[in-house]
C-alpha cells in the first residue's frame, strides 16, 4: 500500500506514461477515420475535425483483409495452446530438478534463442520449404514455436517455483494421486503465469514477421499485409490495417487479463 | 519420418498443407500496388489464360524479398514460382546466387525496338538473365502553389536548384528542398545522379566530376529540408503531401498517391536538373526473369514473350501510366496523369543503367560515407574521396582475388 501523500504523484506518473504509449495509436486511429485533407496539411490538428469511414469501408470491403487476418488469429491461437501443451508439462519438471540441473535446462533454451532470428530463418524455412510447408498455418505455427517455446517454458518455470512443494504433499495427504495434485492443484494454482505465458506466445505469433515472409506466397499473414499496403504507399489502407491488427490484441489481453492475479498463493501454506 | 511427424502435428492442430500448384497453373511474381494488380488481373492476364488454358497466380513480394524468397526455393530444391519481374537496382543478388535461368538463347525474343539500356541491365558478362520489361526514372515533384507563391520556377540546373533552396530557406527558415539522405541505397541512387551529371564515374569516385558533384552537395546542404535525413523513396511523398517539402526527386510511383489518394493536385513533376556536363537520371525499371527450376518453364517462356508484346505494353501505357520499354506501343492515358507522364518520358530520354558490379555493396557504402561525412559532417571533399577512392580500390581487388 502506498502512502497517501505520493498517491498524486503515482497517479500523475502513470497517466503520463499511459499517454505517452497511446498517443501513437491514437494517431493510427485517428489517421484511419480522418479525410485526406485533414492529415495532408503542414499544421494537422490533435483532434479528430473531420470523420470519413471511407478508409474503413474500403478495407472492410477488400478481398485482402480477411483471409490474413483468419491466418494471423488461427496460427497466433494454435501457436499459443500448442506453446502452453508442450512447454507447461515440461516446466513443472524442470521447476522440479535440482537447481544445478534446473538452470543447465533453462540455459540450454535460451542457448537456442542467442543466434539472430534473421541468422537462422532460412535455413529453417528451406527445411520447412523442402517439406512442403509453403504458405500451410502448420509451417507457421511450428516455426513460431521455434521463437515462443523457450520463453514461454521460462516463464512457466517460475510459475511452477513459486508452488510450495508442500501444497503438493498436502494435496496428496488429502487423497489426491499424482495426475490429480498436477490438475486438481498445481496447474490451476499457475494459471497467472500460463496466462502470462499464452499472452506472451500469442502476441509473439500474431506480430511475427520474418518467418511469415519466406513461408508465405499467396496466404499472407495480416502483419505481412500491412508490410504490404505500408511499402506501397495507402497511407489511409496503412492506418486501417494498423487498427484493425491491435483489435484482437485488445480482446485477447482483456480474456486473459481476469487470470493475471496477485498474491493468490497467500496463505497456501502454514509457516 | 519428417512427413509422419507433420502429418501428426496437421492433425493435432486442425490445420492442413497448402495444396500443390496444379499443372495448368503459372506463378508469377511481382512487386505491384493494388491498382496495379487489379489491371493485372482484370486486363493482361485473361487473355494468356484463355489462350493457354492456364490460371495465372499473381505473388506480391517486393523486389528485396523476392530475392530472399527466390533464393530459400532454390535451397530447399522446390521452386514455387515460375516467373518473376524484378527491380533492375536488385538485379545482382539474384544473379550472384545463381537462382536464375540464363536467357541468352532468347535473345532474339526482344523486340528490336527496345530500350538499349534496358537490355544492358539484365546482361551480365555477356550472358542475358532479364528481359526488358518496363523502364523507369525519377523525377522532380514540386509544390506549384509553393514555387508560385516565391515567384519562383522549378530548376532546371544546379545554380538554379541552390537558388530555389536558398530562397526558401531565407523565406521560411527552414530547408524546403530535399535529397534522399537517408545513407540506404536510395542515397546512392541520388548521389550517383550528381556524380554523373557532372560527368565524374562513381565508380572512381575522387575525379573532378564526382568532386564538382560533392562538393555542390555540401553547398546545398545548408539549405536542405531537415527531413533529408529520413529522406527515402517512401517517406519523400508524406513530406511532399504534408507540404514539409516543396522539392524533391523520386520515383513515379507516387504520381498516384499524391494526386489521387492524398488529393494534393498542386505537386507537379518536371523531368529534372542539368549538372554542369549533363542531365542525368539512373535507369530503374524492372526486367522479367525466369528462376532454375521453376516448374512450368515453358509456359513461364511464353508468358515472357507475352509481357513484351506490343499489346501488354500499349495496355501498361494505358491503365498504368508506365512508360513502354517499346518505342512502338503507345497508348492512350487519363487527362490527369498527362503532364506527369511527360516528365518521365523526358526523365527517360537522359537515363542510364546503374553499372552492375559483384562489389556492389563496397560501392554502396563508399557513396553514402562520402555523402555522411561531406554533406552531414562538412569535411573536406578531395581528401574524402580520395580516401573513399582508396577503399573501393581496395575492396575491388579483394573482391577480384
Amino acid at each position: 500500500m502506498k502512502p497517501s501523500h505520493t498517491l498524486p504523484w503515482w497517479y500523475g506518473g502513470s497517466l503520463v506514461v499511459a499517454l505517452f504509449t497511446l498517443l501513437p495509436l491514437y494517431i493510427m486511429v485517428k489517421s484511419s477515420v480522418s479525410p485526406p485533407h485533414d492529415i495532408f496539411t503542414p499544421n494537422p490538428t490533435f483532434g479528430v475535425s473531420a470523420l470519413t469511414d471511407a478508409h474503413w469501408k474500403a478495407v472492410l470491403a477488400s478481398e485482402t483483409l480477411w483471409p490474413p487476418l483468419g491466418k494471423s488469429l488461427a496460427v497466433a491461437t494454435w501457436t499459443m495452446l500448442a506453446a502452453i501443451g508442450v512447454a507447461a508439462p515440461a516446466a513443472y519438471v524442470i521447476s522440479r530438478l535440482p537447481w544445478p540441473w534446473k538452470y543447465g535446462v533453462l540455459l540450454g533454451l535460451f542457448a537456442s534463442r542467442m543466434v539472430p532470428e534473421v541468422g537462422i530463418a532460412l535455413p529453417i524455412a528451406v527445411r520447412f520449404l523442402q517439406w512442403g510447408l509453403v504458405d500451410s498455418q502448420l509451417g507457421l505455427v511450428l516455426a513460431h514455436l521455434i521463437k515462443t517455446l523457450p520463453f514461454v517454458a521460462w516463464i512457466l518455470v517460475g510459475s511452477f517455483e513459486a508452488i510450495p512443494v508442500a501444497v503438493e504433499e498436502a494435496a496428496e495427504v488429502d487423497g489426491c494421486d499424482r495426475l490429480g495434485v498436477l490438475t486438481r492443484v498445481v496447474f490451476p494454482m499457475a494459471l497467472p503465469g500460463v496466462a502470462v505465458a499464452g499472452l506472451f506466445a500469442w502476441l509473439e505469433s500474431w506480430n511475427e514477421f520474418t518467418y511469415a515472409l519466406y513461408l508465405s506466397l499467396i496466404d499472407n499473414t495480416l502483419p505481412l499485409q500491412i508490410y504490404y499496403y505500408i511499402t506501397r504507399g495507402s497511407w489511409f489502407d496503412s492506418a486501417t490495417y494498423a487498427t484493425i491488427l491491435t483489435v484482437p490484441v485488445i480482446v485477447v489481453t482483456a480474456c486473459l487479463q481476469r487470470y493475471l492475479k496477485a498474491g493468490y498463493l497467500a496463505g497456501a501454506v502454514k509457516e | 519420418m519428417h512427413r509422419a511427424v507433420i502429418l501428426l502435428l496437421g492433425l493435432f492442430i486442425g490445420c492442413e498443407q497448402a495444396p500443390e500448384p496444379s499443372h495448368n497453373e503459372l506463378t508469377v511474381m511481382m512487386g505491384l500496388a493494388e491498382v496495379e494488380w487489379r489491371v493485372m488481373r482484370e486486363q493482361v492476364f485473361p487473355p494468356f489464360e484463355h489462350q493457354h488454358q492456364v490460371r495465372l497466380r499473381g505473388v506480391q513480394a517486393e523486389a528485396p524479398d523476392a530475392a530472399k524468397k527466390l533464393v530459400a526455393m532454390h535451397r530447399a530444391k522446390r521452386m514455387e514460382v515460375d516467373l518473376i519481374t524484378q527491380d533492375v537496382l536488385q538485379l545482382a543478388p539474384l544473379v550472384n546466387a545463381e537462382v536464375m535461368e540464363e536467357l541468352s538463347a532468347y535473345r532474339e525474343a526482344i523486340p528490336a525496338t527496345a530500350l538499349p539500356h534496358l537490355i544492358e541491365v539484365g546482361t551480365f558478362d555477356g550472358t542475358v538473365f532479364f528481359m526488358p520489361y518496363r523502364p523507369n526514372v525519377q523525377i522532380a515533384y514540386y509544390n506549384e502553389e509553393k514555387f508560385r507563391a516565391y515567384e519562383l520556377h522549378p530548376p532546371q540546373t544546379w545554380p538554379e536548384l541552390l537558388a530555389v533552396a536558398q530562397r526558401f530557406h531565407a523565406a521560411e527558415g527552414v530547408g524546403r528542398v530535399l535529397v534522399q539522405g537517408t545513407l540506404t541505397p536510395n542515397t546512392t541512387t541520388q548521389v550517383i545522379e550528381f556524380i554523373w551529371a557532372a560527368g565524374g564515374d562513381p565508380l572512381v569516385l575522387n575525379d573532378q566530376g564526382s568532386v564538382e558533384a560533392l562538393t555542390f552537395l555540401q553547398q546545398l546542404a545548408p539549405y536542405l529540408s531537415p527531413e533529408t535525413r529520413r529522406a527515402d523513396w517512401n517517406t519523400v511523398n508524406a513530406f511532399l503531401a504534408t507540404e514539409s517539402v516543396y522539392l524533391a526527386r523520386n520515383w513515379p510511383f507516387g504520381i498516384h498517391l499524391l494526386v489521387q489518394e492524398a488529393g494534393k493536385t498542386q505537386i507537379k513533376a518536371h523531368h529534372g536538373w542539368r549538372g554542369p556536363v549533363r542531365e542525368a537520371h539512373v535507369l530503374g525499371g524492372e526486367v522479367i526473369g525466369i528462376p532454375k527450376g521453376a516448374r512450368q518453364r515453358e509456359l513461364a517462356l511464353e508468358f515472357m514473350q507475352y509481357l513484351m508484346s506490343k499489346p501488354v505494353q500499349e495496355t501498361l501505357v494505358s491503365s498504368l501510366g508506365w512508360p513502354s520499354f517499346r518505342s512502338d506501343a503507345y497508348g492512350s492515358i487519363q487527362a490527369w496523369q498527362e503532364p506527369y507522364f511527360a516528365a518521365v518520358q523526358e526523365a527517360l530520354t537522359q537515363a542510364y543503367p546503374r553499372p552492375q558490379l559483384s562489389y556492389w555493396g563496397q560501392l554502396d557504402r563508399a557513396l553514402t560515407g562520402a555523402f555522411r561525412e561531406i554533406v552531414y559532417e562538412g569535411q573536406p571533399v578531395q581528401a574524402t574521396l580520395d580516401r573513399y577512392h582508396w577503399e573501393l580500390q581496395q575492396g575491388r581487388q579483394h573482391n577480384r582475388r
